[in-house]
Parts: C-alpha cells; sequence; structure tokens
C-alpha cells in the first residue's frame, strides 16, 4: 500500500484525495494549523499538524521511512520549493508531485527535485481546447478514465509465475472474455514505452510486463485477480 | 395617367426580385465596406486613376496615339458609370413614390407627382454635393472638350483614391473630429498673418528702402516666414522690418508645434480604436472563429492550443496588461469589457463565431458573459470556467455548454497519476497527439459501405485500429449491453462482434494517424460513389 502525504489546503488537494482509491493508498493531510486539519478530518482523511519548515517535523510524519509519495499543494510556488528540497534531501527516492502557480517556477521545481508538476491552469487551458476540436473524445474521456460512470482505465502488471507469462498479447482475447479493451502493452524487453494494442507487433508477455486495460471497473478487478492467481 | 404608370411602375420595381438582386449587387461593389467584391473593386479602380494620372502627365510633352485616347475614353466611361451608379445607389426613388403614394391613399387626399419629384431631385442633389460625389465630378469633367481650361483639375482624379482607401477617410475623420481645434487655430494663423503682412508693407515698402511693392508681396513674405520656410528672396531691411520677421518667426514656431501636437494627441486618441476596427475587420473576413473571454493564465494557453491548430480567435480582455501581452504575441484583441452585449455581438457573436470560451478568474463575471452570449446566440458553444464547485450549476443554468473546473481537474489528473500513471501518460499522450497514435470519432455516412455492417465484417484488427466503442442516438442499439448515456447519445463500449452500423453512429477508434485516414477515405469515397449510382 503506498503512503501518500499532502500537504496544502485547497480545492484541488481534496479533490486528488477524494479520487485516490483508499484500498491502494493511506493518506495523510498535513495541515497549516489546527482549522485547515479539522476540516480535512470531516471529509474522513488523517491529519496532522506539523511545520513543514522542519526537517525533524517531515520526518517525524513518515518521510524517509514509510511516506512514497508527497503532494506539495501549496499555494505560494516558493513553500512548494521549499517543501520539494527539504523532502528530497531526507529521502531520494520519494515521488514529489507538487503544483506550480507561476511557469517560470516549474524548472525551479524540478531542480528542487519534483518529479511531476502540475499547472491547474495549463491543464484548463488543454482541456477547453479539446472540448472545442474534440468534443466527442472529451465526453468519452471524462466518462472513462475519469470515471464518471462505471467504465475505468487500469494497468495490470503481471507477476512472476503467472499463467499469462510466455503468452501472446494477441491471444488474451479480452474483449470476448472479459469485456475489456486492451489498450496496449509495457513490453519490458523493449523499455518503458507502451505500445498500442493496434495489431503492430506481436509481444510475447513476461514478468513485470503491464497491460493497460479499459473495462467496467468489475470487470477489471476480476481480471486482477484472475492474473494474480492464475 | 402619367402618375398612374409611374406608381404602377413603381411597384413593379418593388416586386421584381431582379431589380434588388441587381440592386445589391452594385451595393456590394461598390459601397458595402463588407464585401470582398468591394475590396477587388476598390484595388482595380486605384490601378486606373493611377494609370490615367500617369498618362496625363506623358500628354504634359507627348502627343498621344490612338490607344491612349481610347483608354482615356474607357477610363473616363468607367468614371461616369460609376458616378451614376453611386448616384442610383443614393436612394431608392420607387420607395419615396410608394410611400407618398400610400401615404396620400390613406389619408385619401390626391397624390401630387410634382411634390414627389421635388424630394427625389432634392435626395440626388444632395448625393451631387457630398464632398466625394463632387471630386468624382471634377474627376470626369475636364475631359469635356469646351473645359479644356480645367485640365488642372484632372489631378483631381488622385482625390479620386479617397474612396478607396480606407485609411485616408480615418485620417480625414481624425481631422474632422478636432475641427474646434484647428479652426481655432485657422484663425489666430489668419490674424497672424494678416497682421505680418501689413506690418511688414508697412515697414518695408519701397518709399522706406524696402522691398515689398504690394501688400501681396507682404502676404506671400509672412507666410513663409511664419511657416519657417524662409526662401530669402524678400528680406527685410529696414529695423522695423527685421523685429516682426523675428517675432513672425517665434509665433511661427509655437503655432507650428502646436498644429503638430494637436494631429498627434488626435492621432494617440483615436489608436485604440483604430486598431480594433482593424481588428473587427479582420474578424469580418474569417468564416468561423472562436471568442476567448479572459487571457490571463487559462486563456493564454487556450490561444496558445488554438494557435498550433491554426485556428481563429479573438481575445477580449478588460486589462491592459493582458491586452499588452495579447498584442505582443500577434493575437487579434479587444480591448473591453466582454460582459457588454454590444461588445461580444461587435465581436461576431452572431456573425461567424462558432464558440465562446468564458475563463476570466472571476465565476461572477463567467456567469454574466455566459449568459449573455447564450442570450445573444441560443445555439452557440459556450464553455465556461468555474473556480468554485458551487458556481458549476449557476453556470449550466446560465447557459453554458460545458464546465471546465481548474482545479477539480488538477486534482482529478494528480490522482490519475498516481493510481495508475502508465495508462494515465497513455491517454494523455493521445489527447494530446504527441505520438503518431491518435484517438478520433469517424462517421458512419449514409451510403457508405460501412452501413449495415457488423463489426466483425469491418475487421478493425486487419485495419491496424481499436475499436473503443461507438456513439449512438439511434434507438435500434438500445438492446445491446455496455451502455453509457452521454448527453443525448449512448456510448456502447466494446461492442459486440454482431453489433450493425446504422447511418450517424460514430466510432470512436485508435490507431495511427494514416491508418485512421485512410479508413476515413474510404468511407468518404464508397459513400460518394454510392451516391452518384443512385
Amino acid at each position: 500500500m503506498k503512503r501518500i502525504a499532502v500537504f496544502g489546503y485547497s480545492v484541488m488537494s481534496l479533490e486528488a484525495m477524494s479520487r485516490l482509491n483508499p484500498e491502494q493508498c493511506s493518506i495523510i493531510f498535513i495541515g497549516k494549523d489546527e482549522a485547515e486539519a479539522a476540516l480535512v478530518a470531516e471529509k474522513g482523511f488523517d491529519t496532522k499538524v506539523i511545520d513543514f519548515r522542519n526537517d525533524d517535523a517531515l520526518r517525524s510524519i513518515g518521510i524517509g521511512t514509510d511516506v512514497d509519495t508527497l503532494f506539495c499543494f501549496y499555494p505560494r510556488d516558493f513553500d512548494n520549493v521549499f517543501l520539494t528540497i527539504s523532502a528530497r534531501a531526507i529521502d531520494k527516492n520519494i515521488t514529489i508531485v507538487a503544483i506550480v502557480d507561476d511557469p517560470e517556477s516549474a524548472e525551479k521545481l524540478l531542480a528542487a527535485g519534483a518529479n511531476k508538476i502540475i499547472d491547474p491552469y495549463e491543464i484548463c487551458g488543454r482541456k477547453t481546447h479539446e472540448m472545442l476540436t474534440k468534443p466527442d473524445i472529451t465526453n468519452i474521456l471524462d466518462n472513462t478514465v475519469f470515471g464518471r460512470y462505471d467504465l475505468n482505465m487500469a494497468q495490470v502488471e503481471i507477476p512472476k509465475g503467472s499463467c499469462l507469462e510466455n503468452t501472446k498479447a494477441s491471444d488474451l482475447k479480452l474483449s470476448e472474455k472479459h469485456n475489456l479493451i486492451l489498450i496496449g502493452v509495457v513490453d519490458r524487453e523493449l523499455g518503458d514505452q507502451l505500445h498500442f494494442a493496434i495489431g503492430e507487433k506481436e509481444h510475447r508477455l513476461d514478468a513485470g510486463d503491464i497491460l493497460v486495460v479499459m473495462g467496467p471497473s468489475r470487470e477489471i478487478k476480476a481480471f486482477k485477480k484472475e492474473v494474480e492467481q492464475c | 395617367m402619367l402618375t398612374r404608370l409611374i406608381v404602377y411602375f413603381a411597384y413593379f420595381l418593388k416586386a421584381s426580385k431582379r431589380y434588388q438582386r441587381t440592386k445589391l449587387f452594385f451595393y456590394d461593389l461598390l459601397e458595402n465596406a463588407g464585401s470582398p467584391l468591394k475590396s477587388y473593386f476598390d484595388v482595380f479602380m486605384i490601378c486606373l486613376v493611377m494609370l490615367s494620372v500617369f498618362l496625363l502627365i506623358y500628354e504634359v510633352d507627348h502627343k498621344l496615339g490612338e490607344s491612349e485616347v481610347l483608354f482615356e475614353r474607357c477610363v473616363i466611361s468607367l468614371f461616369i458609370a460609376e458616378y451614376l451608379l453611386r448616384g442610383w445607389l443614393y436612394s431608392d426613388n420607387h420607395k419615396i413614390i410608394l410611400e407618398h403614394y400610400e401615404k396620400a391613399e390613406y389619408l385619401n387626399v390626391p397624390f401630387r407627382l410634382g411634390k414627389v419629384t421635388g424630394i427625389i431631385l432634392a435626395k440626388k442633389i444632395k448625393y451631387i454635393f457630398t464632398p466625394l460625389a463632387l471630386i468624382d465630378l471634377l474627376a470626369i469633367l475636364p475631359t469635356y472638350r469646351p473645359l479644356r481650361v480645367m485640365r488642372i483639375f484632372l489631378l483631381f482624379r488622385l482625390f479620386k483614391l479617397f474612396r478607396y482607401f480606407n485609411s485616408i477617410k480615418v485620417f480625414a475623420r481624425i481631422l474632422v473630429s478636432r475641427r474646434f481645434e484647428l479652426v481655432t487655430l485657422g484663425i489666430f494663423l489668419g490674424f497672424l498673418v494678416f497682421i505680418g503682412s501689413t506690418a511688414i508693407y508697412l515697414f518695408e515698402n519701397p518709399a522706406n528702402g524696402g522691398q515689398v511693392k504690394n501688400l501681396f508681396e507682404g502676404f506671400y513674405w509672412a507666410v513663409v516666414t511664419v511657416a519657417t520656410v524662409g526662401y530669402g528672396d524678400i528680406s527685410p531691411q529696414t529695423t522695423g522690418g527685421r523685429i516682426i520677421a523675428m517675432v513672425l518667426i517665434l509665433v511661427g514656431l509655437g503655432v507650428l508645434s502646436f498644429l503638430v501636437s494637436i494631429i498627434v494627441t488626435a492621432f494617440n486618441e483615436e489608436m485604440d480604436e483604430l486598431r480594433e476596427n482593424s481588428t473587427y475587420a479582420a474578424l469580418n473576413r474569417f468564416d468561423d472563429f472562436i471568442i476567448i473571454c479572459g487571457f490571463g493564465r487559462v486563456g493564454q494557453h487556450i490561444a496558445r492550443q488554438l494557435e498550433k491548430d491554426q485556428l481563429n480567435f479573438v481575445i477580449i480582455d478588460p486589462k491592459e496588461a493582458n491586452v499588452l501581452k495579447a498584442k505582443r504575441l500577434g493575437y487579434l484583441v479587444i480591448h473591453e469589457d466582454a460582459s457588454k452585449n454590444g461588445v461580444i455581438q461587435n465581436a461576431g457573436i452572431n456573425n461567424g463565431a462558432t464558440a465562446v470560451i468564458c475563463t476570466t478568474g472571476d465565476d461572477v463575471i463567467n456567469v454574466y458573459i455566459t449568459l449573455t452570449s447564450r442570450h445573444l446566440n441560443p445555439g452557440i458553444k459556450i464553455i465556461s470556467r468555474a473556480n468554485n464547485q458551487d458556481n458549476v450549476k449557476k453556470l449550466y443554468q446560465a447557459g453554458a455548454s460545458n464546465v471546465i473546473q481548474p482545479f477539480e481537474i488538477a486534482g482529478m489528473v494528480v490522482a490519475e497519476y498516481i493510481g495508475q500513471p502508465v495508462a494515465f501518460e497513455a491517454i494523455l499522450g493521445i489527447i494530446r497527439e504527441e505520438s503518431h497514435i491518435i484517438m478520433e470519432t469517424l462517421c458512419v455516412h449514409p451510403g457508405s459501405f460501412i452501413e449495415r455492417m457488423s463489426i466483425a465484417e469491418i475487421d478493425f484488427e486487419k485495419r491496424k485500429l481499436m475499436l473503443l466503442g461507438i456513439i449512438s442516438a439511434n434507438p435500434v442499439h438500445q438492446k445491446h449491453k455496455n451502455s453509457y448515456p452521454i448527453k443525448n447519445q449512448h456510448f456502447y463500449f466494446n461492442p459486440e462482434s454482431f453489433f450493425v452500423l446504422r447511418d450517424g453512429d460514430l466510432l470512436v477508434v485508435i490507431g495511427r494517424e494514416y491508418s485512421i485516414d485512410y479508413f476515413r477515405d474510404q468511407i468518404e469515397k464508397s459513400r460518394l460513389k454510392r451516391g452518384r449510382k443512385r
């Protein structure tokens, strides 16, 4: 289970927290003060109040030990930069996702050690543009990837010893057997790139390969279970 | 009898479609500033005027050949035709006749043809005395032999260019707007020159040992001095004359700089309007464009994307800094508040705009612009930004087609990134068209070969395409499973192999750009072929 620490109270942090699957990750919200923490606690999340400028306080919530992912969602860029630098100094392997207000700060955040930069304005701009130019596609994606309905996209890793090892990707016949569509495969032999399942190349599946599938969530669940157990 | 005949003829003109069409054609050709026909005609006339003036200069020391005379005659005939046509377009005679006739009928009084003729003539005379019509007339008249003395007026043809250059018209309009200042300055200048010329004549007449022989020479000297030109052909000899010259030069400098500053400030003040006019003119030329209200961070991203797609758009923003930024990037921009009806109307919400995007940082303004736009154009697509979750409903109520929430979307993106990074990056790559793999919708056109074909028959695998699903509003499909309602349609995910396509269905496919294009071409071609056979 992933442990995620969320810093900074905003619409965005609440949205991200509520969208994360509680079965897959445990979330802790770090508030600046008690009032902020109480607001988030009301929604059913674990909270803690610490001063993020203090390294010991950061260690006390598990950075450097059990926290795998850090969300830096402070509204001011310099707070996020400081938090990123501090966390990166404590833990070299932690995944840091930070939002950026001024696009110029993106580089600084990357230099400070963030793994992924999120620019809400850019995302919103892109989204509007997609709605204008490809309304049908956007509608479907809204209802699938960003799951308002039961339709979802998921990645399934093939574990060691699975019966799927050494089978061909085209033999999976997911659409008939599981009501799922195989979008693509990350074939570790060929690198980390996703190869779309559009009949260009045959992929032999090995442990560690990732299947990206789309379909109703219960079917995805059932397929995941099958992959793990067989 | 004559009256009845004329009234009958007026009714005939009113009913005649051909007459209306002809008049509209000439209106588009000569007067309608928005018509492309007029711009071609203007360019043609500019060339013609220039050529005819060159011919005039050539004529000074050359004898004209037959072809040149013929050309000159053609030009003049064209000028005359243009002059008469403009006169014809200036007012609608049959409308005036009918208006008065119907009024007379209604009031049961006799219809007086003489009075109506008077009104019509008055209108036409008004046309003759408009400045531009006078210039047109003066450009034609000198070619009439007995009026050869008026040859100099042939240069009036150059003034005809006024008609065809919009910028000259703007210059004239700006000068007219500063009429009061210019007239005041003119009167002052008149006094100055008058005082200067009489004074110099008094001081510098030959009796006093000077060179100014009469008042006209005094006037000529005063004008040359005030304008700070000073040819030096007449120079003051007496002390009095020299003092007058010094004073005149100094005051002349002041007057000149004052004149320049009046014109410059007038231009400066009108500059914004001029720029906006050019924006409106550019928008007029577009068949379709998008209106972006608010050029903040989100607006900038949208504009950049649209620019990449080579789509036309205009930005409306009341903030000076944002307007400057947009201008620097070379975008069309209107420095106004988009919440005013007039602004968004002038921008062309009913005249070519396909979508309005409200992306200001203030939800209150977004709601207002959405409402205004929906009110002005009930069919337009409106995408609005909601910064606060509570306002999403209000925006839909105001008439938005789609509502975007920046922070919610960003939150969603983060969650997806953490939960399923590979799947997420893949889909993001597809949407952004970063790889050659794209996601597209293909329409099943009526008559195309895929209509009434089953999914198995089409064989997407062979075509190297991945079928995600089908969007359709056709109730025939409702028996199929995996259907998800989207607005007024259904999305059928992973359709079974026996799913039969109907016209109007949309296939959602993923594949390489060229496989999708190839498949689309095949659909289009089969539709055309089948259409021809029928």
